[in-house]
């Protein structure tokens, strides 16, 4: 179902599968386009700072590289969109915006259709759904809002007997994909994962070593370049000031323990979906369960899993290579496949 | 391929659906509901208020009878002291028709959203411990007194959403006695008071939830638990004795059990979703102090077991908090919902 039908393939509609990320957001369009942007939206504290930046808002690694002029916001911090923030809803809202603005490459927006598909935490459509749909209001033509894990299982063509284990910077989402639109039963959040990582690390580290003068973002950095569970292949040293001076550590063990520190709840929640699926598809949902998500990229996280599988009659974990487009892609598939009369009723 | 097509298509059409719901909203779900809890309270007004009239509850319900029919109410200086409202109240319900026939009257249209729908108006939310007094420390530094202050503002600023008044026993950190706290939610005239707290088991396997009423208990871990919670009461032994035998039978307790059941369930159910092996530990009554000078109904809920490594890891992250949060509120309003319900306190 992948050929979009003629109708759709007139140059006035531009379908787009957009990610909004606790961490990172990403879209993909139907012309082409692929952009990501760090989930940051930021605005000027004051007249001075909007004379500098000579912009009303800023989005993804510019407003991180001018945060100190900016109020900055991560609006889907933690997967929910924050309580009673009206800047966090706004922020939404201009993360998409952006991301469309990515999409059209300079095209001109009034001549277009433009259909989005836009996948978010899971948790955040649980809770805030309604909130989500009016602050996303008015950007796009149409507006489809999924939960990410299945816009992931979609773009994978994962769609009945998987398991979709999505680990990103604020939660742990789990989706059970048993041939039809998730429900509530079929998913889980959990609060603990790649953020958790770093604040472990961060812990671990300062706890080894006090006089290290580290912050959460090294950690962060550290990780993503040396994560890894299971038995090390090679040590991990890190470089961090000493009273001002650059000192060599050995975090191995440290960045081990942070790592692993996820496998607990994660090995379990996987566990307990299997065990509620019907006894005769437990099999292949076992063979057929995908890691996605940033964190997901943990070397050995994958392995372990499958060892955990073990105990259960085995069975085998993919994990997903490219996770900071996978997201945005199924939704992409997901906008092309909606016939217009569907799209119709969905006027954002 | 063409399975896969027939399951793509059927998803596309759920999807939209989800969406389309979203878009028109609850409204209509919502209204029904209303109505449906605003008939009830006719009914629930001839049932409750004799029995409950020497207790709290029935002042909660004459109130909100009096919201939304106040114009009958109201004498006519616009306030209406307790002692008369609960009679009047009673007296102006008689002539009411049975609930199917002749709505409009019962009913007013459109029904005043700020109108909750029974007879739960103040909440006296209170966070465990607090100060010197702090309360169970878990291995990974996480502080009772700290916690419980967090999860009691996530409850708070639901609530208020919910145009619920609420009153807390502390916003900062200090240390009240059990008894200052009962004092403060008597005279914030609580119509029910929820005390949050988490736990330490020794079997450090263990994990949970566990929601408490007054009550005896001859259960040498509950004896156990009450004496750790009641440390720097401010109530001597005596005290205890007295005041247990007052409240023992009656409306209270058995108002006290409901709503712990409504909030245990509530946090069983939703944590059940996220924390896959919690244990429902049930609801239980043991001797807290903090549940003894209270006059209105009165819980405590022990929300998470810290002595348990992946209960204490959830619980550092404020989504987990705001699950529990977002629980209690759930029990609080499955509990204010079942007054309204015929059978109540029959069962
Ligand atoms: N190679 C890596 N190893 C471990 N963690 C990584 C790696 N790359 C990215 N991450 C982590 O993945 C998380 C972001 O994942 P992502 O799926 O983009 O999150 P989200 O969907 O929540 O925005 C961050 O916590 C980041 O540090
Ligand atoms: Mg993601
Ligand atoms: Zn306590």
């Amino acid at each position: 179902m992948s050929e979009a039908t003629p109708e759709q393939e007139s140059d006035r509609v531009l379908n787009l599968g957009v990610d909004l990320g606790t961490s990172r957001s990403s879209v993909s369009a139907s012309n082409g386009v692929r952009q990501a942007v760090e989930s940051y939206v930021g605005w000027p504290l004051d007249m001075v700072a909007r004379k500098v930046l000579k912009r009303d808002v800023l989005v993804g690694r510019e407003a991180i590289d001018n945060r100190l002029m900016l109020d900055l916001h991560r609006p889907l911090e933690r997967g929910l969109i924050k309580e009673g923030s009206d800047k966090d809803v706004l922020a939404v809202r201009e993360l998409l915006k952006h991301l469309v603005s990515l999409a059209l490459a300079g095209a001109d927006r009034e001549s277009l259709v433009v259909q989005a598909v836009v996948g978010v935490p899971a948790e955040a459509l649980r809770v805030n759904k309604q909130q989500l749909r009016s602050a996303l209001k008015g950007i796009v033509d149409s507006l489809m809002i999924v939960s990410e894990p299945f816009a992931v299982a979609y773009g994978l063509e994962s769609l009945v007997n998987a398991l979709i284990i999505d680990i990103g910077a604020g939660t742990a989402d789990f989706c059970v994909m048993h041939g039809r639109y998730p429900l509530e039963e079929d998913q889980r959040t959990l609060p603990i994962a790649g953020d958790h990582v770093d604040e472990q690390l961060y812990r671990l580290i300062t706890s080894k070593y006090p006089d290290a003068k580290i912050s959460l973002h090294m950690a962060r950095e550290w990780k993503e370049r040396f994560s890894f569970m299971g038995a090390p292949t090679e040590k991990v040293w890190v470089v961090a000031p000493v009273q001002g001076r650059p000192t060599e550590f050995d975090a191995t063990e440290p960045m081990r323990a942070a790592c692993e520190s996820l496998l607990p709840a994660v090995k379990e929640t996987m566990l307990d979906l299997i065990s509620r699926v019907q006894p005769e598809y437990q099999d292949r949902v076992r063979n057929n369960v995908i890691l996605s998500g940033g964190s997901g990229l943990i070397r050995g996280f994958g392995l372990a899993l499958q060892e955990a599988l073990e105990e259960v009659g085995g069975g085998r974990v993919r994990v997903v290579a490219d996770p900071l487009h996978v997201g945005a892609d199924g939704g992409l598939a997901l906008a092309m496949d909606a016939p217009p009369s569907e799209w119709d009723r969905l006027a954002a | 391929m063409a399975r896969q097509d027939r399951i793509k298509r059927r998803m596309i059409r759920q999807v939209v659906r989800d969406n389309l719901e979203t878009l028109e909203g609850a409204r209509p779900r919502r209204r029904g509901r209303r109505l449906r809890t605003v008939l009830t309270v006719a009914r629930v007004l001839f049932l409750v208020a004799l029995p409950a009239a020497l207790f709290t509850s029935s002042y909660v319900l004459s109130t909100v009878a009096a919201e939304w029919r106040d114009d009958v109410w109201q004498d006519g200086s616009g306030n209406v002291s307790p002692s008369v409202r609960a009679p009047v109240a009673f007296s102006e319900m008689e002539p009411l028709p049975p609930m199917d026939s002749n709505q409009s009257r019962v009913t007013p249209q459109p029904i005043d959203p700020s109108v909750l729908p029974l007879g739960l108006h103040t909440v006296v939310l209170d966070p465990g411990h607090g100060g010197e007094n702090e309360g169970t420390v878990s291995p990974t530094g996480l502080v009772e007194k700290e916690v419980t202050l967090d999860i009691a503002e996530r409850v708070r600023g639901l609530l208020e959403s919910h145009s619920y008044k609420v009153v807390m026993t502390r916003h900062r950190d200090v240390d009240l006695s059990l008894k200052q706290r009962a004092e403060l939610a008597n005279d914030a005239r609580g119509d029910i008071f929820v005390s949050i707290h988490v736990n330490w088991i020794e079997n450090r396997e263990v994990r949970g939830v566990e929601t408490f009423f007054l009550g005896a208990t001859e259960d040498p871990y509950l004896e156990a638990l009450a004496a750790r919670e009641n440390q720097n009461s401010g109530y001597s032994l005596a005290d205890f004795r007295d005041i247990l035998e007052q409240v023992y039978a009656g409306v209270r307790q058995e108002e006290s059990r409901q709503l712990a059941g409504a909030v245990q369930q509530a946090l069983y159910d939703s944590l059940d979703a996220v924390n896959s092996t919690v244990r429902n530990r049930g609801v239980k009554s043991a001797p807290f102090g903090v549940l003894t000078h209270t006059e209105m109904p009165a819980i405590l809920a022990e929300v998470a077991c810290v002595s348990n490594d992946v209960e204490a890891r959830l619980l550092m992250t404020p989504i987990y908090r705001q699950y529990l949060a977002e629980a209690i509120v759930e029990g609080i309003q499955i509990y204010a919902r079942s007054l309204g319900e015929p059978n109540h306190l029959e069962g």
